[in-house]
């Protein structure tokens, strides 16, 4: 029983620990504003112990000690040195090491800078890069950036308050409704990070993550002239039924296909979904199944998104749809 | 606390004549002696004590129900349109005799050309909403369409003053019923008064619907008209109307009536709709063109034009009142069942009230493009 009890405990131990070393922890950063924050809750973690270790000690001291020593610690100067003097300079210390720390995370780097504005949605990511030309192009729900480039991200929110939060590259920073923040935000090497809305903003908050693929400079450069080009036609049957179903359908109401008459900006830019990795802003992995049903069935996929059901699509509907979308890379 | 004698004599003689009442009563059933039929009628003093007990309980019970304006002709040419369907074979209209069958009922359903004078509207609201019990009086199929209800009500206000010709005019919107031959008569099924006719209410060639809160069928898209017919029929479109009638017709019937609504050309809207408030059909059309992406609501015409799918309704020159009637029931959670009700329930629950009325008289206004919807 027992020893069952304490393998829970190490069981649960190790995933929590494991937890803190994946794509998406603090404590696992991959950028110089992250790794402040790392060794910022090091530091916190180090002193906390320090202070820990004391107090049992003086405990012990009080419990177990001879009459000198006790009658030493019950003393005026041990209470004003221990509880008063000791806290003070200790925690002006602590205050002073993170207000100059994330003073730098919000100090402009200059040089060259990536800036991507990100609105928060109830309950997506509106993403808009800045193109070539200057003249911004629209993306959504999983954010491209350069390694070892600066971005500066302006965030803001269209509704509610949102936090945008990517523990892996930098601090957890709020959307305000009528306000723009900013976070600036490098990373050291290329992958994946995962990151998470940290303010809670009604029903479908949980399910509502992103990705965020860091890539090399001069790939993303590519990958930014493609991104902001018009959707390819679509090529095969199939895809041609779906993409004449998208749009008779009226889903170009709210969501736009840059190249076809669909123009919303309702929900999503859908340009390029078919690049994405995940259906649902990242609720699934982006596969034909999974699209089709986020378009029929989405509130049981994301219970309370803004995404009306078409149950109207027949399968086969629902096939060509998904191809088309898929196509769109 | 002891009770005295007296007091004990008295409980034992009330529970006594109670049990005593009870079981006579039992008897009276167990032995079939109580005579049930029709035939018979009841004694006078009964038929006056069961109407009493009827009229105070609809005075009390309709005594908070709200009464709206009930004047409009859209209102009671529509009530009228449903009265000749749903109510005509018992209660009788002008010109047209209570039926002798319908008279041996117990009681006798009442000439309502006489008896709505004794009610308030409200009254007459709620005895076509929620019927009689004991009397055969049906209550409303719909019981959250209270905007039907109060159509029939509406009609009831002005059924006694209407002499047949008027009558026919409200109850048939124009249509002319060819006399049938001897034969047909005498060999069809069909009754020569157009009961279940599609075009009394909705119109026909050449004829708009008789009361803006109709809809227009002319020149939908067939699949549209059927889906409908079927979501009426199988009662996931709640209407006290509109459920009876599809509910009569066929699979095939449904499909040959929306082929024939759907060929027809929509003729222009009467002058009264085209006056609409110009700056309110602006904003209409620009919702509609344009929709308000900052509110989430998306342009109505990429869903509601001549290229969208066969599954979607057309709305140019569509009836105003009809429109923002739908999209207020919408709204309210009713009509949320069929599959294109869930793309449309979300959308018009985030319009204000003062949109869906700009938006509907915006569609009034536009003129109709050609009949039958985009092949799929």
């Amino acid at each position: 029983m027992t020893g069952s009890w304490s393998r829970s405990c190490a069981a649960f131990l190790g995933l929590a620990v494991a937890g803190c070393w994946n794509d998406q922890a603090v404590l696992a950063p991959h950028g110089p504003h992250a790794v402040e924050i790392a060794q910022l809750a090091w530091l916190l973690f180090a002193v906390g112990t320090a202070v820990l270790v004391l107090v049992v000690l003086a405990l012990w001291l009080a419990i177990r000690g001879g009459p000198a020593i006790r009658s030493r610690l019950a003393g005026e100067r041990t209470v004003v040195a221990g509880g008063l003097v000791f806290p003070a300079i200790t925690l002006t210390g602590l205050l002073v090491y993170d207000v100059a720390a994330m003073r730098a995370d919000l100090r402009s780097s200059g040089g060259d800078v990536e800036r991507i504005e990100v609105v928060g949605e109830q309950w997506w990511w509106r993403v808009a890069y800045a193109g070539r030309d200057g003249r911004p192009f629209a993306s959504a729900n999983e954010i491209r950036i350069p390694v070892d480039r600066a971005v500066e991200f302006s965030l803001a929110s269209a509704d509610v308050i949102h936090s945008f939060w990517v523990p892996s590259l930098a601090g957890k920073v709020d959307m305000i409704p009528g306000r723009t923040t900013r976070l600036r935000v490098m990373a050291e090497r290329q992958g994946v990070y995962r990151g998470q809305c940290a303010e809670y903003c009604g029903g479908p908050h949980a399910l509502m993550a992103m990705r965020i693929i860091a890539m090399p400079a001069d790939e993303f450069d590519a990958w930014k002239v493609a991104a902001a080009a018009a959707a390819p036609e679509p090529t095969g049957e199939t895809e041609k039924r779906g993409q004449s179903l998208f749009l008779a359908a009226g889903c170009g109401a709210c969501h736009a296909v840059r190249g076809t008459p669909a123009s919303g900006t309702v929900g999503p830019d859908l340009t390029h979904i078919g690049a994405r990795r995940s259906v649902g802003v990242d609720t699934l992995p982006m596969t034909p199944a999974n699209l089709a049903w986020f378009v029929a069935d989405g509130q049981h996929l994301k219970p309370g998104n803004t995404m009306p059901q078409f149950r109207i699509f027949s399968g086969k509907d629902l096939d060509a749809l998904a191809a088309y979308l898929l196509s769109l890379r | 606390m002891r009770l005295r004698r007296r007091q004990r004599h008295v409980i034992v003689a009330v529970v006594a004549t109670v049990a005593g009442l009870a079981a006579a009563a039992f008897l009276l059933a167990w032995s079939g002696i109580y005579n049930i039929a029709a035939s018979r009628g009841h004694w006078p003093v009964i038929e006056w004590f069961l109407a009493f007990g009827m009229r105070n309980s609809v005075e009390l019970r309709a005594r908070f129900v709200e009464t709206p304006p009930l004047e409009s002709p859209d209102l009671y040419t529509l009530g009228a349109g449903h009265f000749h369907s749903g109510c005509a074979y018992c209660h009788g209209a002008p010109g047209i005799p209570l039926s002798p069958i319908a008279q041996r009922m117990l009681p006798p359903p009442p000439d309502l050309s006489d008896a709505t004078r004794q009610w308030k509207d409200r009254e007459l609201f709620w005895i076509v909403k929620h019927g009689i019990k004991y009397t055969g009086m049906p209550a409303w199929v719909a019981q959250r369409r209270d905007d039907e209800v109060w159509a029939v009500a509406a009609f009831l206000k002005q059924l006694p003053s209407l002499d047949p010709q008027r009558y026919r005019e409200l109850a048939f919107g124009g249509l002319q019923v060819a006399a049938p031959g001897g034969r047909d008569i005498a060999t069809a099924d069909a009754t020569s008064t157009a009961v279940g006719a599609c075009a009394r209410c909705h119109g026909g060639e050449g004829r708009r619907p008789a009361s803006g809160l109709v809809p227009v069928l002319h020149g939908q898209p067939r699949e549209f008209l059927a889906a409908a017919l079927q979501a009426f029929a199988g009662g996931e479109r709640e209407s006290g109307i509109m459920q009876p009638a599809a509910t009569e017709l066929t699979p095939e019937a449904a499909r040959r009536v929306a082929e024939f609504y759907a060929g027809l050309a929509q003729p222009p809207a009467p002058a009264r709709s085209t006056q609409a408030n110009a700056a309110a059909v602006e904003k209409g059309r620009a919702l509609a063109a344009e929709g308000l992406p900052g509110a989430r609501i998306p342009p109505c015409l990429t869903c509601h034009d001549s290229n969208a799918l066969a599954e979607y309704p057309r709305l140019a020159g569509q009836n105003a009142a009809y429109m923002s009637g739908r999209l207020r029931r919408w709204k309210s959670g009713i009509d949320a069942k069929t599959e294109t009700d869930a793309i449309m329930a979300p959308i018009a629950r985030l319009l204000s009230e003062q949109q869906i009325d700009e938006v509907g008289a915006y569609f009034a206004t536009l003129a109709p493009t050609a009949a039958g919807g985009a092949p799929r």
